[in-house]
């Protein structure tokens, strides 16, 4: 709209105009292929630069986890006090000088030759002559099974209390609500912590302190959405159709609620490993000989002065861990559930 | 009001017994006796300090017992410190952890807020990256790692400040941050979208057309409506200074009770580890019944009787 002259005609041609075509095969076509709900969240989520990188960083660091400790001749546990705490040193890269792969402590000298080491240590060993490449692909491996474990939890036992509660509602709904809120009032961490000094510390009682737990959240979200899709027409439709309640919770009500599910899913994942890494930093999670990124980094703090690299590669992995697994779950949750969106 | 003040009490009260029930019998069923760690004792002696402590009453009794000096503010003896009881153990304690929490809360909380602002004024430009990517850091990161990043670079390999122990104001600087990166990152990050939020509403637009300058609508009108919800980050925020502060106190040598938590757990010292866990509850549970409070008092929208979202 022209401001300025408000009373100045436009002046129209005719051959300006072109007739609509009106064929309605033509108008009712579709130019696009149709996209289903997974399509879609596919769609936005590729062009989420943050949780591409996060995607592909998790697929290396999982891939180094299964494959890393056996990529060469040490295990985890294996010690040799002559090679003790002696720095990276990567065959390859070891005559590039800005990069620390060339097996000299921070002050220049070089431990192997000091040592008269031959082998190579591509992460360095520790106080012990531990290989830390091993050590640490092997705590990572710990880190992803909590990090899986956790997940499976939050499915198998969030979704079906959080469903029953949730579906039946009424007095089932409140009995299970109250032991929710009792249970969500007494701090998580302390729960973990108890659990595992009744039980001897190790990845076992870790796991059944994350049985007990980890799944609360999942089932307040999972019922929350049970009770607002139930109401709705097609789940009503479907009911009066004589659909059983088996049918009702597995065929309409679940795969509306999946996207909640799986965004709160990913979230867990990435507490519940740096709850592991904390434990074990604190001496409650995994004992030695085996080894964790939380318990690698707390070794590390013991020769912080000397040898950093014992702190630094563990510390570097475990960040770069949860950090991919929080930029997918970010770009899941935008893909997912734009109404989430913070 | 007074009846959700009431209602909130009630649970408060229930789940702290749950807590100090669950406390008792996994005390009961922790392995080990008191006495496996003293010098040899004969089986006579042995009765006699059982006797003493009450160990050999059934246990309803014990349990009793032990809930009558729960409620009189007895937390037991410590076995490793000579019998000191830990109320005075916790107690000495409590000065060093409680200042810097809430330094670390305190600057959290400014610093979150001003990248929170500068992100929300300009989105999509340099500032609001920095802002983001500097959130998903500080989330992602955990916070032993960052405070042992923190002491390598800035106390051992340039030394700025002193690398741990607790003797004045440079001391509490590196540990002050550590624990409060995640305190930035959330704060940033809700202060972000609660300002985009707000800034986007129609009584924002109202103000813009009654020609109110930019700066007077986002102190006036914005601002203090983002700052609300803020609250509510309050209890999870005070878990993770609590959290934060075992391994961070640790790390840098601060005599607190998150220091002497993870003490007594690596001497397997029972009494104060219980003792310390139902302080932290207790704690815990507080914070959130007066973040609930707060919250209602502050923003009469909200429905104190309904659930929460």
């Amino acid at each position: 709209m022209n401001v300025e002259n408000p009373d100045k005609k436009i002046q129209l041609q005719k051959d300006l105009f072109q007739p609509v075509d009106k064929r309605a095969s033509q108008s009712e076509k579709i130019s696009r292929p149709s996209l289903n709900f997974w399509q879609d969240a596919w769609l936005r989520l590729k062009g989420n630069k943050g949780a591409i990188v996060g995607l592909i960083l998790i697929t290396i660091i999982t891939f180094m986890a299964i494959f890393g400790p056996s990529m060469n001749k040490y295990t985890y546990k294996q010690q040799n006090i002559s090679h003790a705490k002696l720095p990276p040193k990567i065959a390859a890269l070891e005559n590039v000088d800005w990069l620390p792969f060339d097996g000299k402590d921070k002050d220049g000298f070089d431990m192997y030759e000091a040592k008269n080491v031959k082998e190579y240590y591509w992460f360095g060993t520790d106080d012990l002559g531990r290989d830390l490449w091993t050590r640490t692909w092997y705590g990572t491996r710990i880190s992803i099974y909590i990090g899986v474990l956790a997940a499976v939890i939050d499915f198998l036992i969030g979704i079906a209390y959080g469903g029953v509660s949730g579906f039946y509602g009424g007095r089932v709904d409140n009995v299970m609500q109250r032991i929710i809120e009792i249970l969500m009032g007494i701090p998580h961490l302390i729960v973990v912590i108890l659990f595992i000094l009744v039980f001897e510390p190790g990845i076992f009682s870790i796991t059944m302190a994350m049985v007990i737990t980890g799944w609360v959240n999942m089932a307040r979200i999972v019922r929350g959405q049970f009770l607002k899709l139930k109401t709705q027409e097609f789940v009503l439709a479907s009911r009066t159709l004589g659909a059983s309640g088996s049918r009702l919770i597995w065929k309409h009500l679940m795969p509306n609620v999946m996207g909640p599910i799986i965004v709160t899913t990913m979230f867990t994942i990435p507490s519940a490993i740096f709850t592991e890494a904390f434990l074990s930093f604190i001496g409650l999670g995994i004992r030695p000989p085996e080894a964790s990124l939380g318990s690698l980094v707390n070794d590390g703090f013991k020769s912080l002065q000397m040898y950093p690299h014992m702190l630094i590669i563990p510390s570097v992995i475990i960040s770069l861990l949860i950090l991919s697994f929080n930029l997918l779950a970010d770009g899941l949750r935008d893909a997912l559930d734009p109404k989430m969106r913070k | 009001m007074a009846n959700f003040i009431l209602k909130r009490l009630v649970y408060m009260f229930i789940t702290l017994l749950i807590i100090a029930t669950i406390t008792f019998f996994l005390m009961k069923l922790l392995p080990g006796s008191p006495l496996t760690n003293q010098e040899k004792l004969s089986p006579a002696q042995q009765q006699l300090i059982l006797d003493k402590y009450g160990l050999n009453d059934p246990l309803p009794v014990q349990y009793v017992n032990y809930m009558t000096n729960l409620f009189k503010g007895d937390l037991g003896l410590s076995f490793q410190y000579d019998n000191r009881p830990v109320t005075k153990m916790i107690g000495e304690r409590i000065g060093p952890s409680a200042y810097l929490g809430f330094q670390a809360v305190l600057f959290g909380t400014i610093v979150g807020i001003v990248l929170g602002i500068l992100a929300a004024l300009k989105q999509n430009s340099v500032m609001d990256y920095a802002a983001t990517t500097i959130a998903v850091l500080g989330i992602s990161i955990p916070s032993f790692v960052f405070a042992g990043l923190l002491q390598y670079y800035l106390a051992v390999k340039y030394p700025i400040f002193p690398v741990a122990a607790w003797e004045g104001f440079e001391y509490t600087v590196l540990p002050t941050i550590a624990l409060s990166v995640f305190v930035i990152a959330t704060v940033a990050r809700y202060m972000r979208s609660e300002l985009l939020e707000v800034l986007s509403s129609d009584y924002i637009m109202l103000a813009r057309a009654k020609g109110v300058s930019s700066a007077a609508i986002m102190v006036k009108h914005a601002l203090r409506n983002a700052l609300i919800p803020i609250i509510t980050l309050l209890g999870p925020l005070a878990v993770n200074i609590m959290t934060g502060s075992l391994v961070i106190e640790r790390i840098f040598g601060i005599p607190g009770i998150g220091e002497q938590f993870v003490r007594s757990i690596m001497t397997n010292d029972f009494t104060v580890i219980m003792g310390i866990t139902l302080f932290y509850s207790v704690l815990f549970i507080f914070i959130v019944f007066i973040v609930d409070i707060l919250y209602g008092v502050i923003d009469p929208r909200i429905r104190l009787s309904g659930g929460k979202k």
